[in-house]
């Protein structure tokens, strides 16, 4: 690998790494506009300008459209550079309307951020701005200012090469440049939230957060989305309990900087009024469920009580699952049932949109691997019981029907399967709590706790943890942490490893042992 | 001065434009020549020839072509050549003038260079305004193809060359040879990131060569003469003759073909007929309007060739087109006049020229309607100085050099303006 | 702006003749993508119908399989493919700096004073516009004008005058004076 120096420190990278890539190894942020990671390299903003050293002496070049080469040595902080980024914010500055007071762009906005590093502070901008057009409604989700623009072009490139829409085109030339669409056409995909993700200014905003929430009161906790079983890198951003917006987080190989805009969508649901907020019992408020619920499942008998895993559920809510189970119902079977839930994403595509909308079921599958001997929809239909324990999946729906006599149900929001339930256990949602899902890729990605639980739902793998208690042993998983680390020490697959290894961007799964038992990960 | 004229000698007769004309004059007498030696030896004739591209920014031409990777790397990828046409920088109209009295001059040269490259395929893109030219050319074309000149299996020689026209639509910046290539490809005529070069990753991603209409049509000449007889032209280091365009406040505007190095002054007094009469010099653009303007001063110790111009008084030679100013000349409204032609001709792409350009506009509109201040002069070489290697292409460059250049040696005439505010404009 | 002669109605369907159908095929030989295609087809369009409005924009990203935002892009960035209409006889006048040197402004002037310009540049009879655009390459023999595809060069208010003239009474378009068929020898 070739060795590089960003401001005379040497660092070794991949032949061909984008500079800004390079030095961001290296601690130095590179200030940029139009570069992205995951679209091609347009170089038109002019802020990563760098000092490169040549045989005629250092030369500004853009760092955007420069690859590592040995030897390659850029300067990122000499007077020459710093003045060019001063001169570029002025450029960009002079036809920009200065909104930021209304903007929601605020807080968050590349204009504002390198104009604190970089700016001129002292305007000499007396003549007339050009006049663009503004609060445009291009989409479902997307308003657009085009005076706040820059020109960056990101958001073309995005319709030409992430969703090949080509629905977002700079019209015009000079400083009349504008960004627009065809007159009397819409953004017609299923990522448009990504467009005021990636525009580094205020003119693509979100709908469903325009004067929705001050950007700096908002707190970030790393997460993964659970719309489906790609299980895109997400941030929560929420505040005092409440979610405002989820983001994409860049993984590049899950999702790279995307997601769908259903998927924006899954934590909306976190305080709706289909939330189950309290534990019940044939439809009356109870303290305590669980202490009903064993008493049931003793009164039923291992032989004629059944427990279906959920797709939906997290890794070590299935765990616990398996280990009540085995350690107090002997004799009882378990079961998954594949399918959608009622109120799922309907839509799916062949990019990030699965058409398995369960967040887990790989995970499942890895699980019931494991255990053996864990029943299908048909194995359930038939197997003629008293009691169903079934954790989150909606199975009600994935059956058209109730299977057993009972059904005792860990969720977190009503649906056919709650409703039909004769006790339910109100469970934390993703965003609520420490969790791990296997994405379709058999990749193990962590959700971390943004706020606490709505009501008084616990983390499922704290119910199932009281279910044991009750039942006569608990199984041991109240803390997530050491229930991952169990978990990992006992199934093969995740040997090796703990919340601390999954770091931001999960890990894949060791392969399975034998490569034909690899679609089992379907079940059908 | 007795020299050859190689590339207006077929203007002054009549219908050089039609083929049978053309090859009484010799037009095509080096295409069977050019097409039976090796391709490498008739790049090596013009690297030799020391011939540099016409059309502003005199890069050697051999070279350039030799940067076209050869068949083994090329990864079965085409090469294409093209044409550039699209003569759109104020104060040049001598491609104009090739294009429309001596076409088939142009076709051979770009046939001979086509051998070279072992291309196969090539356009000229002539711009919009060029209408009327684009169909002399398509006439011309039809000719050529139906006498064997161009196509399939050229004279029987086993080369193919097809040739077509591309007409612009008014935009300046397709020009320059990346943006000429977007434009092509049907994309906004905006300049690509270099690198990739053209000659090797251009036109669709293929090596292209894109060459000035001047420069193709030295190509015959060279054949047919050698190398050596070419630089036994002009200068050392600026070979040949050019042809120069010359407008503004002279007796003669027009189109001259003359060897390279002879004095500014016998140039604008002997061919171009001197200034009318009682005026006196003030300031001459030598090259195109992009170019440092000239003051008498350095006018008179230039002479016209690319060393010259940019040793004496730090300008360029540029694609030749003169534009003269006499004493009666509003400097301040002149630069304010070319800067509106920028403003207006920025593709918008980068943020320094994009915004530059058109506030560097109205900055000098103030200034010349005197509702300015010295302050503003100030940020005016300020922008300008900021604008220029700053951007993607030379267009930055080429808007920012006439206010650099303009401020530093007219300062006075721009101070005049700020400190006698509001009085009145000329 | 007052235009009759282009309401959407006369201008016809928004559909390739058969004939214009066949230069399309012609033309798609020529290049190795569709979309190079662009330029030469609103050309195309905007001979046969004049100027290039929505629905031709949206049949021609039909027809080369391009996003209809790409055509208005290209359109727009390209002065010469006119996005409103304009009269029948449309004088482009070049006031960039040789041409302006040699009054550019004088021609302007009298143009609008001889067709009773309004404030878009159309004459008051409906038959003229104006319009003042940048370098035309024909610098040496400003000042100059192109008139629909004509050059006219070295103008003088009496050659505009001729000019209009003819062109009202319905003659033959006077001959295009344009330099380069006259061109100047060297003195040598």
């Amino acid at each position: 690998m070739p060795k590089v120096k960003v401001n005379d420190i040497e660092i070794e990278v991949p032949a061909g790494t984008n500079m800004i890539e390079a030095a961001k190894l290296a601690g130095v942020e590179i200030p940029h506009y139009c570069y992205h990671p995951h679209l091609s390299i347009a170089g038109n903003c002019r802020m990563c300008m760098c000092e490169a050293d040549s045989p005629r002496g250092p030369m500004l070049e853009i760092a955007c459209n420069m690859q590592a080469r040995e030897g390659l040595s850029i300067k990122t902080e000499t007077d020459k550079v710093k003045a060019v980024r001063k001169s570029v914010m002025e450029f960009l500055l002079v036809n920009h309307p200065l909104d930021c007071p209304i903007c929601d762009q605020s807080g968050e906005c590349r204009l504002q951020d390198y104009y604190m590093d970089h700016g001129q502070y002292d305007s000499r901008g007396v003549d007339p701005k050009v006049g663009k057009h503004k609060r445009q409604d291009i989409g479902e989700h997307i308003v657009l200012d085009a005076e706040r623009c820059v020109e960056c072009s990101r958001c073309v490139r995005f319709g030409d090469e992430v969703t090949g829409t080509g629905d977002l085109r700079l019209m015009n030339r000079g400083d009349h440049t504008e960004i627009g669409m065809f007159p009397g056409t819409r953004l017609e995909h299923n990522y448009q939230g990504n467009l005021a993700d990636i525009c580094p200014v205020g003119a693509l905003t979100n709908k469903e957060f325009r004067f929705q929430r001050r950007v700096w009161y908002l707190r970030e906790t790393d997460s993964v989305c659970t719309g489906c079983s790609t299980g895109c890198n997400t941030k929560v951003c929420h505040q005092e309990g409440e979610v405002f917006r989820t983001l994409p987080r860049r993984n590049d190989d899950v999702n790279k900087s995307w997601m769908c805009d259903p998927g924006r969508e899954v934590n909306s649901v976190v305080g709706s009024l289909t939330r189950l907020l309290r534990p019940t019992v044939d439809g009356a408020p109870v303290a305590d469920a669980t202490a009903v619920l064993a008493a049931r499942i003793k009164a039923a008998g291992p032989g004629r009580t059944g427990f279906v895993l959920g797709s939906s559920a997290s890794l070590e809510a299935n765990w616990a699952l398996l280990q009540v189970v085995k350690a107090n119902c002997v004799g009882a079977r378990v079961f998954r049932v594949a399918g959608n839930n009622a109120g799922s994403i309907v839509k799916s595509d062949d990019f990030l949109m699965d058409a398995d909308k369960n967040p887990n079921t790989a995970g499942v599958a890895l699980l019931a691997d494991w255990a053996g001997n864990v029943g299908d929809a048909e194995a359930l239909r038939e197997a003629d019981l008293a009691l169903l324990v079934v954790l989150e999946d909606d199975i009600v729906s994935r059956l058209s029907g109730n299977p057993a006599e009972a059904i005792a149900y860990f969720g977190t929001h009503t649906n056919p399967t709650a409703e039909l339930a004769s006790i339910v256990i109100p469970v934390a949602h993703v965003v609520e709590m420490d969790a791990t899902y296997v994405n379709r890729q058999g990749r193990v990605q962590r959700a971390r706790r943004a706020t606490n639980p709505q009501g008084e739902a616990i983390p499922a793998y704290q119910a199932l943890e009281k279910l044991g208690a009750a039942l006569g042993r608990a199984p041991g998983t109240s803390m997530p942490t050491a229930t991952f680390a169990a978990m990992a020490r006992t199934v093969p697959r995740l040997n090796g490893l703990d919340y601390k290894a999954l770091g931001a961007g999960g890990r894949p799964l060791a392969p399975a042992p034998e490569p034909a038992a690899a679609p089992a990960a379907e079940a059908k | 001065m007795d020299f050859p004229r190689i590339l207006s000698g077929n203007w002054d007769t009549p219908d050089s434009h039609r083929l049978a004309v053309a090859k009484s004059r010799g037009v095509y007498s080096q295409l069977p020549r050019a097409l039976a030696m090796a391709p490498n030896d008739i790049t090596q004739i013009v690297k030799d020839s020391g011939l540099r591209g016409r059309g502003g920014a005199g890069f050697p031409t051999g070279m350039k072509w030799s940067f076209v990777p050869p068949a083994e790397k090329r990864q079965g990828k085409s090469v294409y050549l093209l044409c550039n046409a699209d003569e759109s920088e104020p104060g040049t109209f001598k491609d104009r003038y090739c294009l429309w009295l001596d076409p088939h001059l142009l076709f051979e040269g770009m046939a001979i260079a086509s051998r070279a490259l072992d291309c196969h395929v090539g356009y000229i893109y002539i711009r919009g305004e060029f209408r009327y030219i684009a169909r002399r050319l398509e006439e011309a074309l039809a000719e050529a193809y139906a006498a064997g000149l161009l196509g399939k299996n050229i004279l029987g020689s086993g080369h193919d060359f097809d040739l077509y026209v591309h007409v612009g639509a008014g935009a300046y910046i397709c020009g320059e040879e990346t943006a000429l290539i977007s434009s092509l490809e049907g994309e906004k005529g905006q300049p690509k990131l270099k690198p990739p070069f053209p000659a090797v990753e251009g036109a669709w991603r293929s090596p292209t060569i894109v060459n000035n209409v001047e420069t193709l049509a030295v190509v015959p000449w060279l054949i047919q003469h050698g190398a050596a007889a070419y630089k036994a032209l002009g200068t050392e280091k600026s070979p040949g003759t050019k042809l120069f365009s010359v407008s503004g406040h002279v007796r003669r505007p027009g189109v001259y073909e003359i060897p390279l190095g002879i004095p500014m002054m016998q140039f604008i007094n002997e061919y171009a007929g001197g200034l009318l009469p009682g005026r006196t010099l003030k300031a001459v653009i030598p090259g195109g309007s992009s170019v440092p303007v000239m003051t008498p001063a350095e006018v008179a110790i230039c002479s016209m060739d690319y060393e010259s111009i940019n040793t004496n008084a730090g300008s360029y030679l540029g694609s030749g087109g003169m534009i003269v100013m006499d004493d009666t000349t509003d400097l301040v409204a002149a630069l304010t006049n070319l800067l509106r032609f920028y403003a207006h001709e920025s593709c918008g792409q980068c943020t320094p020229c994009r915004e530059g350009c058109g506030w560097m506009h109205q900055i000098l509109c103030r200034v010349r309607d005197g509702e300015a201040s010295e302050v503003d002069l100030g940020t005016l070489r300020d922008l300008a100085d900021n604008i220029h290697s700053k951007t993607i292409c030379f267009f930055g460059a080429s808007a920012a050099m006439p206010v650099q250049s303009f401020l530093t040696k007219f300062r006075s005439e721009f101070l005049d303006r700020v400190q006698r505010r509001g009085v009145g404009a000329a | 702006m007052s235009h009759s002669a282009t309401s959407a109605a006369s201008r016809g369907p928004r559909e390739w003749s058969p004939e214009q159908a066949a230069e399309i095929e012609l033309i798609l030989t020529r290049y190795p993508t569709k979309k190079a295609a662009v330029m030469p087809l609103l050309w195309m369009a905007q001979d046969a119908w004049d100027w290039i409005d929505l629905d031709i924009m949206r049949l021609i990203g039909r027809t080369l399989e391009l996003p209809p935002s790409h055509v208005h892009a290209v359109a727009s960035f390209y002065t010469m493919f006119k996005k409103a209409p304009t009269n029948k006889y449309f004088f482009q006048v070049c006031h960039t700096l040789s041409c302006a040197l040699v009054g550019a402004e004088r021609i302007l002037a009298h143009l609008e004073k001889r067709l009773e310009l309004d404030e878009h540049g159309n004459s008051k009879d409906g038959l003229f516009s104006v319009l003042r655009v940048e370098c035309l390459a024909s610098c040496g023999s400003g000042p100059m004008a192109q008139m629909n595809e004509h050059f006219y060069e070295r103008l003088t208010p009496e050659i505009i005058d001729e000019v209009i003239d003819a062109l009202r009474s319905g003659k033959q378009l006077p001959e295009p004076r344009r330099e380069a068929d006259q061109w100047i020898f060297p003195v040598s």
